[in-house]
């Protein structure tokens, strides 16, 4: 299963059981700005999938009055395969990562433009460290799951950002070590 | 004019037989109400910078001005009255209780006993210290330490804080709301030129600079304040 949307429903689900039209009220509300639903009717198309690969399951008992709102939970199953993609996210990570020098490399043979390129991104790093927000006031009172989401991902979103500053200093040190007025 | 001016601002030192190069052409304009964080690995010459834009320590060239006045001649008239360097390690003065600690900096610059414990009072409770008054320096846990060195600097009314990782230390859960109180201070008007050895420093910054090789880097033009561009070496463009 490749959809991350799936994926994220999939960790709705395992949140709190919910019905789909439920479970796409959530999903805005938790993903807006980071992933999207084509329709209402995404959540259906998910539910399905995630059904029939065993992931979720109904509610017994949620089927029932005029207007059938059917719950769904998840399977151990589901759970499981949940961890192993949020761990398996480590890895498209990287893999962004390694892309990103890779295309870089190709102006390494030009080590003044390539040099030209990390201290833009090197720009672009600070300015986002230092937009990401300061997530517990001074006296404030911390409340809530949403507050705790919000505060794992700017702690995340700095330390990231952090790894890659020291890599632009790396890297320029590398390419400057290439530049022709520099070699002896 | 900016509060604080560093203008193509160098600095060598000798380690070992070898020069080290630990700022070279660094410029930077802080106004008030501007936070700038100066990011950097170990040893990169953060601090160097930091003691530099306070006056505490010369740089080899360039010249660095607060209020317009060059400190290389008035130095030591701003330095305490005017530039508030943060210093958080207590030492020196172990002994002593946090209150008292606060009160003598004020006795030093000549405030009577009574305005002066008034003061420290009023500038614990601004960063949150109050608390630990009466605490000797030695019970002190890294964050309520930075508040206190915060508070003793507070006390003397500056309007540039310069303060060298302010986080370094601090338990973790505990970091933001340093970062916060220190974002609150320039929300409040002061001009804050801080440091960060580790990237979740910069949170909250108008402005993050990085310090590496000797260069300064970094710091888009402010929304607060006109920024003097940051002189890129030639080495760093992109070649058209």
């Amino acid at each position: 299963m490749h959809s991350p949307v799936n994926w994220a429903l999939l960790g709705l689900v395992i949140e709190r059981p919910s019905y789909a039209y439920e479970l796409a009220r959530r999903f805005e509300r938790r993903y807006h700005g980071a992933l999207s639903l084509s329709s209402v009717s995404h959540v259906y198309t998910a539910i399905t999938t995630l059904r029939s690969r065993g992931l979720i399951e109904e509610v017994a008992g949620t089927r029932t009055g005029r207007q059938p709102k059917p719950r769904y939970r998840a399977t151990e199953s589901g759970l499981r395969e949940y961890r192993e993609w949020l761990l398996g996210q480590l890895d498209e990570d990287r893999r962004r990562q390694r892309l990103f020098v890779l295309q870089l490399a190709a102006l390494t043979r030009n080590p003044q433009a390539a040099l030209g390129i990390v201290a833009d991104y090197e720009r672009t790093c600070l300015e986002q460290a230092a937009k990401t927000p300061i997530t517990r006031e001074p006296g404030a009172a911390i409340n809530g799951n949403s507050e705790l989401v919000e505060r794992l991902i700017s702690e995340e979103h700095r330390l990231a950002v952090g790894a890659k500053l020291a890599w632009v200093q790396y890297a320029q040190r590398e390419l400057k070590a290439r530049l022709p007025e520099t070699r002896q | 004019m900016s509060l604080l001016t560093l203008e193509s601002v160098g600095k060598r030192y000798m380690d070992g037989p070898r020069e080290r190069v630990v700022l070279r052409d660094a410029s930077i304009e802080l106004d008030p109400g501007e936070l700038a964080v100066v990011w950097g690995l170990r040893r990169s010459g953060r601090t160097t910078l930091l003691r530099i834009a306070a006056g505490i320590e010369a740089p080899d060239s360039g010249t660095v001005r607060f209020e317009g006045r060059d400190l290389a001649e008035h130095g030591d008239e701003v330095l305490g009255a005017g530039i508030g360097y943060c210093q958080k390690a207590f030492r020196w003065a172990e002994g002593k209780s946090v209150l008292d600690h606060v009160v003598v900096g004020l006795l030093a610059r000549g405030v009577a006993p009574a305005a002066a414990r008034a003061s420290a009072h009023e500038a614990l409770e601004r960063v949150g210290a109050l608390r630990c008054a009466n605490s000797a320096l030695l019970e002190l846990d890294a964050g309520e330490a930075v508040r206190v060195a915060l508070a003793r600097t507070l006390a003397l009314r500056p309007r540039l804080l310069v303060i060298d990782e302010p986080v370094k230390g601090v338990e973790l859960l505990e970091r933001d709301e340093i970062l916060g109180l220190v974002r609150e201070l320039a929300d409040e008007g002061l001009a804050v030129l801080a440091s960060a050895g580790e990237s979740t420093g910069l949170s909250g910054a108008d402005r993050a600079l990085a310090l590496g090789d000797g260069e300064l880097r970094g710091g888009a033009r402010s929304e607060l304040a006109p920024v003097l561009p940051l002189r890129r070496p030639a080495a760093h463009r992109v070649s058209a």
